[in-house]
């Protein structure tokens, strides 16, 4: 028995490839992942290299031929270069941000609020490690942190939803709406 | 002789602002940047051109619309955003001062 090809899913387009191009391609597709890191918008880059490298060896595919290899992969990514970050021009203002970011409850993949997300963001520290200590702290307080995160969450601004981001679970979407509600009614944060 | 390794970045500075350029001209896609500039001393790929193309969308210089291609899946096709053509306008201005400087500098 013997494995012939692997279909892929490149972004928009879907094309089989063989074991040796399909291992090629896994590489050049990490070691891009690897050159974006610290890019603000990884994913849209690696979606649009994915497409490219699928354009690529479809246009190199010989009529008939419907399973990529090395041969249409190789020069597809010579062509398509390794992945070169620009040169940031608002690179000083970027470095700044972590530092002058505010304090902000951050929706997606929060527990309750995103208070100890949003903490662990400003201080730079580990969320999880910063959630156990919190609940050590309701343990040690007797419920008493609850109040210290009650206001918290109302004086907290939130942090904008990442595009097309959602609060992950159903907790956080109902106390993102009703910490939300409070500050209208009583106008705590703008 | 020039040195090679003077030049490159001058280019890669440059490729903004000259990617700017094409797309201030229509609406093109990646592969249309690609042979404006296939031939001339900013040749360049894709590896380098999405990475530059998403900063310039969050920079709110560019956008880019979905355009139905006749082969294939569609296709993004970028756009100068009014900011975009007001930086293009103050790239130009700047890029033909310092020409002038250069000039007048004589050599």
């Amino acid at each position: 028995m013997q494995r012939i090809s692997v279909t892929v899913r490149l972004n928009r387009s879907t094309l089989q490839f063989d074991d040796a191009a399909y291992a090629r391609l896994e590489t050049y597709l990490a070691e891009s992942a690897s050159l974006l890191e610290g890019d603000p918008d990884p994913q849209e880059i690696l979606s649009d290299l994915e497409q490219a490298v699928a354009d690529q060896c479809t246009r190199r595919l010989r009529p008939g031929q419907t399973v990529v290899t090395l041969a249409e992969l190789v020069p597809a990514l010579e062509e398509i270069g390794s992945v070169q970050t620009p040169t940031a021009s608002a690179a000083p203002e970027q470095t700044m941000r972590p530092t002058s970011r505010p304090l902000q409850q951050v929706s997606e993949g929060a527990v309750i609020s995103g208070v100890c997300q949003g903490l662990a963001r400003y201080f730079g520290l580990n969320v999880t490690a910063l959630r156990i200590f919190a609940v050590l702290l309701l343990l040690l307080t007797g419920g008493g942190v609850i109040l210290v995160y009650l206001a918290l969450m109302l004086l907290f601004p939130f942090a904008p939803l990442e595009p097309n981001g959602q609060p992950l679970r159903w907790l956080p979407a109902r106390s993102r709406a009703f910490a939300e509600f409070l500050a209208r009614k009583f106008s705590l944060v703008s | 002789m020039i040195v090679e390794s003077k030049l490159a970045p001058i280019r890669k500075g440059l490729l903004e602002f000259l990617v700017l350029r094409i797309v201030g001209t229509r609406s093109v896609y990646v592969p249309d940047i690609l042979r404006r500039l296939a031939g001339t001393e900013f040749a360049t790929q894709e590896g380098t051109l999405y990475p530059l193309l998403s900063k310039l969308r969050r920079e709110d210089l560019v956008q880019y619309d979905w355009q139905e291609s006749d082969a294939g899946p569609p296709r993004k096709y970028y756009r100068l955003t009014d900011a975009g053509r007001a930086q293009l306008a103050a790239l130009d201005d700047y890029w033909n001062r310092i020409n002038r400087t250069i000039a007048d500098l004589g050599h």
